[in-house]
């Protein structure tokens, strides 16, 4: 996280002067990178082509929007693609490499370490409503609000996916654009949450997920932002068959997010945006990360998007495998 | 007259309200906030600006049955289903859902024929709005000229005062509900007649230039740069007061089902695909075109008024940020 004496002004200004030279010698047609959105605590997507549109680029705390998922569409267009990486940008590259959904040497990855990005709805929480009432000072938060001065630790404020995240540095990259990070969770005991609310039994588990699914709107945010998900026509919408009715109810939406997730297993990249970008804020990463944990009991230690050359457990079979079905 | 009830006692007033038939209330469903019917101990919340998902989904569901078809034989029969309990109330509704209302009004009540299940919701729904005391940071309304401490179309209207909510009666069916709960209402305190105004900013947008210079901009370049960051997901349409697409599908099979309708959207691809697979909005380019014309021309050539409320809530919730005030400015309208 030791963006070391570089502040966020200076490493956007050296990130700019980077993919400013790539992007004017044609190296490059085109920019993936963040922009300042309507509000000083979003950023969202650019698409750079021209020095011009790359002023708008910034580097700040808000960057959460994870850019891979544009890189499939985007090298249909264009000859070559560059992007910026954070960590979870660099395990969605991954994915999509890994079920073939892009060529490597037409994408050109600028790392980039990520000190993980802040959620406005824990800021406003804590009095933040200004941009000038927050200083951001190394791994601490400085909050000016009536009653005072108060210093928080940043990861206080963090996206529950960047919370979560072990990999706050790319794991693949051309070039890395700025100093390398100390994460601040360790991959080891990275399901530590998760067994300390375990729902035992089926019944518990049925009580809880009916629960959070039945507000499901069926938006198809959560299935259109993942990286992993790459059907060309999903299952929810095919006609012939008709798996899935388009109605609202409890049961459409569990069958939905039931094969949502177990597509997903051993190849979700837990980069969280299913849940940053659902709506109706239902915790679809835990959901994503159960099964990540399952996987791990099952056939070992296994995290997807680190190492391309690693297949995906339920893509391969080994003889010492766990059998799968129970003998007659 | 102005009416008083304090905050403590308003689980009592609901109460008496839900007698009638169902109360519909802002109730928080983890972090998001939806009008669903009450229950005894439903964590109501009439403090957060706005609701997340609009207060459309009282009158016009998710997903609404309208009716049964059974077949034996050669005999097919279709059966009515069991309407939903009338005298509803719908309370807490902000001037920008009421706003919303209006806009759905005039595609399904002031048709002819009239859309029978909306209608059946609309008339037998009373509606209580709450003037907002703080607007959200998303909120615009000011822009459409919307009094957030005023909504056209309630039959009560609600306003904070102290610890307690006033009430003041715009309709006869407002009257009633005032008088249904009798003992639990004080009057009103002095110097509390109207609800305090309040303005929300309009994020430097002006209108003045559309919809109508919007007719010779279907082809803009402006589309080009506008679509690309979209996902295609229907999160906008959904939550938004005024988008009101839907399709009608069967559930069941050939012997016995349920003819139901509920919300579509027209950022889906599925949307506009047609039986042999031709697609006239094939990209989502032509989508995010559509959604935003939609708003911007064709709602306001068709019936008058910018299919806009202000209410923020794709400002809010795209997980793109991309909305209706950042197409608003790339179209012109801006006068910073
Ligand atoms: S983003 Fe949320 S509301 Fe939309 S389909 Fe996914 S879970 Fe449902
Ligand atoms: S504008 Fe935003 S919310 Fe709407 S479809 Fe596109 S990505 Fe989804
Ligand atoms: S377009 Fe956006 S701001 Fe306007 S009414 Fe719809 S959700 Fe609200
Ligand atoms: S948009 Fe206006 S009416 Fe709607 S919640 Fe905000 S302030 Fe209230």
């Amino acid at each position: 996280m030791a963006q070391d004496n570089l502040n966020r002004d200076q490493a956007t200004a050296r990130i700019r002067a980077a993919v400013t030279q790539d992007l004017l010698s044609g190296r490059i047609s085109l920019l993936l990178g963040w922009q300042k959105g309507l509000f000083w605590w979003r950023s969202r997507p650019l698409f750079a082509r021209s020095q011009q549109d790359l002023e708008r680029l910034v580097w700040d705390s808000f960057c959460a929007v994870n850019l891979s998922r544009y890189l499939p569409e985007e090298l249909s267009i264009e000859e070559r693609v560059g992007i910026l990486v954070k960590g979870c940008d660099a395990r969605a590259f991954h994915r999509l490499l890994q079920d073939r959904m892009l060529d490597r040497e037409r994408v050109l990855l600028y790392g980039l370490p990520c000190p993980g990005m802040l959620d406005y709805r824990l800021l406003a929480e804590a009095g933040v409503k200004e941009a000038e009432q927050m200083l951001e000072e190394g791994e601490e938060l400085v909050i000016q609000t009536g009653g005072g001065e108060e210093r928080r630790p940043r990861t206080d404020f963090l996206l529950e996916k960047c919370r979560l995240c072990p990999h706050p540095d790319p794991v693949v990259y051309d070039q890395l654009l700025l100093p390398p990070g100390e994460p601040w969770m360790d991959p080891a005991s990275r399901f530590q949450d998760l067994e300390a609310r375990e729902r035992p039994t089926p019944a518990e588990r049925y009580a809880y997920w009916s629960g959070e699914l039945q507000r499901c709107l069926s938006c198809y945010a959560c299935r259109q932002v993942c990286p992993a998900c790459s059907c060309r026509e999903c299952f929810a919408e095919q006609q012939e068959p008709r798996w899935l009715g388009k109605g609202a109810g409890l049961n459409e939406n569990m069958l939905f997010h039931i094969i949502r997730v177990y597509h997903g297993a051993g190849r979700c990249i837990e980069c969280g945006e299913c849940q940053r970008a659902c709506p109706v804020g239902i915790p679809l990463l835990e959901l994503s990360r159960r099964l990540a944990k399952d996987i791990e009991e099952l056939y070992g230690p296994y995290e997807a998007g680190m190492d391309p050359e690693a297949p995906p457990p339920l893509l391969t079979y080994r003889p010492e495998d766990p059998a799968a079905f129970p003998e007659k | 007259m102005i009416r008083y009830i304090q905050e403590s006692r308003l689980e009592e007033l609901f109460r008496i309200l839900s007698r009638r038939g169902p109360l519909y209330l802002p109730l928080a469903e983890g972090p998001s906030l939806s009008f669903r019917p009450w229950s005894e101990g439903a964590p109501v919340d009439l403090k957060t600006v706005n609701s997340t998902v609009s207060a459309k989904e009282i009158f016009l569901p998710r997903e609404e049955a309208y009716f049964c078809y059974r077949r034996a034989g050669r005999e097919l029969a279709l059966e009515p289903l069991e309407q939903e309990a009338a005298n509803a109330v719908a309370f807490g509704l902000r001037a920008c859902d009421l706003r919303g209302l209006e806009m759905l009004d005039r595609v399904f009540k002031d048709q002819d024929p009239p859309d029978g299940l909306y209608l059946r919701r609309r008339e037998q729904t009373a509606i209580v709005a709450l003037a907002c005391a703080e607007p959200a940071p998303y909120c615009f309304c000011s822009l459409f000229g919307i009094d957030p401490a005023r909504a056209g179309g309630a039959d009560l209207q609600a306003w904070w005062h102290g610890e307690g909510l006033c009430l003041k009666a715009l309709t006869a069916a407002g009257e009633e509900l005032l008088s249904s709960a009798g003992e639990l209402l004080h009057e009103g305190p002095a110097g509390a007649e109207e609800p305090p105004r309040v303005e929300t900013g309009n994020f430097g947008l002006k209108l003045e230039g559309l919809p109508a210079g919007l007719r010779e901009r279907f082809d803009d370049p402006v589309w080009e740069e506008l679509y690309r960051s979209c996902l295609g997901c229907g999160a906008c349409t959904y939550i938004c007061p005024t988008c009101y697409c839907f399709d009608l599908e069967d559930f069941g099979h050939q012997e016995k089902g349920e003819r139901y309708r509920c919300w579509d959207s027209c950022m889906f691809r599925e949307f506009t695909l047609m039986a042999g697979g031709h697609n006239p909005r094939p990209t989502r380019k032509e989508r995010v075109r559509n959604r935003f014309l939609h708003k911007l021309q064709y709602y306001p050539e068709r019936y008058g008024e910018i299919a806009c409320t202000g209410c923020g809530r794709c400002l809010r919730s795209c997980p793109v940020d991309l909305n209706i005030v950042q197409v608003i400015r790339a179209l012109g309208g801006e006068s910073r």
